[in-house]
C-alpha cells in the first residue's frame, strides 16, 4: 500500500499529504504546484536520482526524471542535462486527472527511494 | 477471473509490396466477426476494440463503433468493449460518443463497456490537431460531459475548456443505469491509479506480470475505498490485463504460431509510439512489416521468438534448450502461450493476485485465422468452465469484501 505516512521526510511528507488534500478539495492547480515543491524536496534528499538512467530495453538508456510527466509543469528545455534541472509552468491551470498523475508518480518514487 | 479478447486489427503488408492486397482489410473484420461470434458461443465475457487512426499495419481499427454494432447482431451474450474510444473532441465530439454508446448499448441489449483514453501516437495526434499536453485534461473533460449526458434529461450544457455546448437532450440514452461501466486505458501504474481515483475501470495495456499485479490489485481497491472521487455516476471498480494467446496441442506448436505475432506487436508499437520513428513516418509509403523482418533477420533466434532480448541477457538459471527457454521465458512475463497445462499455469498466478479479467491478444502480426480459432475453441473448451466456475465461488466474494464499504453506486459487469 503506497500511503504519504510511508514517506520518512517530514518535509517531503507534509507535502504529499497537502497534495492529497489538495485534491480533495477539487483544488488541482494548487495539488501539482505543490507536487513541484515536493519534486524539488525529493532532489535534495536524493541528489543522485538528476543523473540517475533507466534502461527499458537493451541498449536503450534514458533518464529518470523523463518520467515525471510533462503535462505542463515541464522540464525547461534542456535541463534534464544541466547540474540543476529546471520545472518550468507552461499554464496556469491544471485538470484534476493531471494533479493525480504528478501526485502518482511522486507518491511512488518518494517511498520507492526510502526518502 | 473473466476473460476477453483485445482487438487492434493488425494488418502486416505482404513482404516485399507497396501495399496491400485488394480483400485483406476485408478480411481480417470479418475474421474479427467469425473468432468474436466463436468466443460468444464458448462463453468469453469481453471483447475490447480500440480506436485507432492512421496507424498502418499496426492497427486497422478507427471505426469501431462500426464493428461493435455489427457485433451486438452476431452475439449473444459477450460483453462489447470499447478499448478505447478516444475522448479528446478533436477526435469525438463528447455528445456524437454519448449518442452512440447508448445506441449501441440499445441494439446490444445492455452490454456495453464504455472504454475511454486520449492515445499518444504523433500519427493520431497531429493527424487530429489535438496538443499532446493537454489531452489528459481533455480526456477527464470529455469522460465527464459524455457520462452527464447519458444521465442528464436534458443535459444542462456546458461551458468548459475544450468544448461547450448548450442545453440539450443527447439521445438514446444507455439501456444500463446509470451508464454502461466506465474504464481508462492504463499503460502506466500511475493512471491505474488514476482511475481508481475515478472510480473506473483500468485497461492495463502495460502488459503487466503477476508480480507487478499483485501490488497495483491492492493499492487499486485501497483507493477506491478510500480516495475515489467519481467522474461518472456510478463506479466500476475493475482490473484488466492484456497478454498475448496463443495455444496449440504441444508448446512447440504453440510458439511457433505464436512467434511473429506479439514480435510484430512490439516492433510496430514501438515505430509509432517512438517520437522519432513515429513523427516522421511516411503515410502510404513505409512497409513496416518488411522492416520487422529485416529487424529480425539481423537479431538472433531468441530475439526473432521473443521480442528484444539479446543473447547476453539470457540468465543463467534458465533452460538451455531454446525453446523451453523461450517459453520459460512467455511464462515468466505473464504470457499465455502453450498447451493447456502451460497456459493454465500462467493464468493461474493472475488468479491467485486477483486479477478480474484477463483480455488475450490473439489477433497480431502475421498470426493466421485459423490458429487463433482453434486457440479459443481450445481454450474456451478446456479451461473456460473452471475458471467460471471459481469466478463465481471465490472472486465474487473476495471482491464484495473489497467494496464492502463503498458508499458510491457500482456498475460493474465483473
Amino acid at each position: 500500500m503506497a500511503k504519504p505516512d510511508q514517506i520518512k521526510d517530514d518535509d517531503l511528507r507534509a507535502l504529499i499529504e497537502t497534495a492529497l488534500a489538495n485534491m480533495r478539495q477539487n483544488k488541482p492547480t494548487e495539488a501539482v504546484h505543490t507536487l513541484v515543491s515536493a519534486l524539488h524536496r525529493l532532489l535534495e534528499l536524493k541528489p543522485e536520482l538528476k543523473s540517475e538512467k533507466l534502461e527499458p530495453r537493451p541498449g536503450w538508456k534514458m533518464a529518470f526524471l523523463t518520467r515525471w510527466p510533462q503535462l505542463g509543469a515541464n522540464w525547461k528545455a534542456g535541463s534534464l542535462d544541466a547540474e540543476e534541472p529546471e520545472i518550468e509552468y507552461v499554464r496556469e491551470n491544471f485538470a484534476l486527472s493531471e494533479a493525480i498523475t504528478y501526485y502518482e508518480f511522486m507518491l511512488e518514487t518518494a517511498i520507492k527511494r526510502d526518502a | 477471473m473473466k476473460f476477453g479478447l483485445f482487438y487492434e486489427l493488425q494488418l502486416p503488408k505482404p513482404a516485399g509490396q507497396e501495399q496491400w492486397d485488394p480483400d485483406d482489410e476485408k478480411k481480417i473484420y470479418h475474421d474479427m466477426l467469425e473468432q468474436v461470434e466463436l468466443a460468444d458461443s464458448l462463453g468469453f465475457d469481453y471483447v475490447f476494440e480500440v480506436e485507432h487512426h492512421f496507424l498502418e499495419e499496426y492497427s486497422h481499427s478507427s471505426a469501431p463503433e462500426m464493428v461493435m454494432a455489427a457485433l451486438s447482431q452476431r452475439t449473444k451474450n459477450i460483453r462489447l468493449g470499447h478499448g478505447i474510444v478516444l475522448m479528446p473532441p478533436g477526435y469525438n465530439h463528447p455528445a456524437r460518443v454519448a449518442e452512440r454508446i447508448g445506441a449501441l448499448d440499445i441494439l446490444s441489449n445492455g452490454r456495453v463497456e464504455f472504454g475511454t483514453g486520449e492515445s499518444a501516437s504523433e500519427m493520431e495526434l497531429g493527424g487530429y490537431r489535438v496538443e499532446r499536453g493537454r489531452k489528459k485534461a481533455m480526456w477527464e473533460e470529455s469522460t465527464r460531459e459524455a457520462a452527464n449526458m447519458m444521465v442528464q434529461t436534458p443535459y444542462q450544457g456546458f461551458q468548459g475548456e475544450f468544448f461547450s455546448m448548450p442545453p440539450r437532450n443527447v439521445i438514446p440514452k444507455p439501456l444500463q443505469d446509470p451508464h454502461p461501466p466506465l474504464w481508462v486505458a492504463a499503460s502506466r501504474r500511475e493512471t491505474t491509479m488514476l482511475a481508481a481515483r475515478f472510480g473506473m475501470g483500468s485497461l492495463g495495456f502495460g502488459f503487466e506480470t503477476p508480480d507487478e499485479l499483485a501490488e497495483r490489485t491492492n493499492e487499486y481497491y485501497r483507493i477506491v475505498r478510500e480516495e475515489c472521487f467519481p467522474i461518472g455516476h456510478a463506479i466500476n471498480p475493475a482490473l484488466a490485463v492484456l497478454t498475448t494467446f496463443m495455444m496449440g496441442s504441444s508448446d512447440e506448436e504453440a510458439l511457433e504460431r505464436s512467434a511473429n505475432g506479439p514480435a510484430f506487436f512490439s516492433h510496430s508499437l514501438g515505430y509509432y509510439y517512438n517520437p522519432v520513428t513515429g513523427g516522421k513516418h511516411q503515410p502510404g509509403e513505409k512497409n513496416l512489416y518488411d522492416s520487422f523482418l529485416e529487424t529480425n533477420r539481423k537479431a538472433n533466434t531468441i530475439s526473432a521468438k521473443t521480442g528484444f532480448i539479446k543473447e547476453e541477457d539470457i540468465r543463467k538459471d534458465e533452460p538451455k534448450e531454446e525453446v523451453q527457454r523461450a517459453l520459460y521465458r512467455a511464462a515468466r512475463s505473464g504470457t499465455a502461450v502453450g498447451t493447456v497445462e502451460r497456459v493454465n499455469d500462467t493464468l493461474k498466478t493472475y488468479e491467485e493476485n486477483n486479477l478480474d479479467v484477463m483480455i488475450f491478444v490473439a489477433q497480431c502480426g502475421d498470426r493466421k485465422h485459423e490458429h487463433i480459432m482453434e486457440s479459443i475453441e481450445l481454450f474456451g473448451k478446456e479451461l473456460l468452465p473452471e475458471y467460471k466456475e471459481r469466478h463465481e465461488k471465490n472472486h465474487t466474494k473476495w471482491r464484495a469484501e473489497q467494496l464492502a464499504d463503498v458508499d458510491f453506486p457500482i456498475n460493474s459487469s465483473i
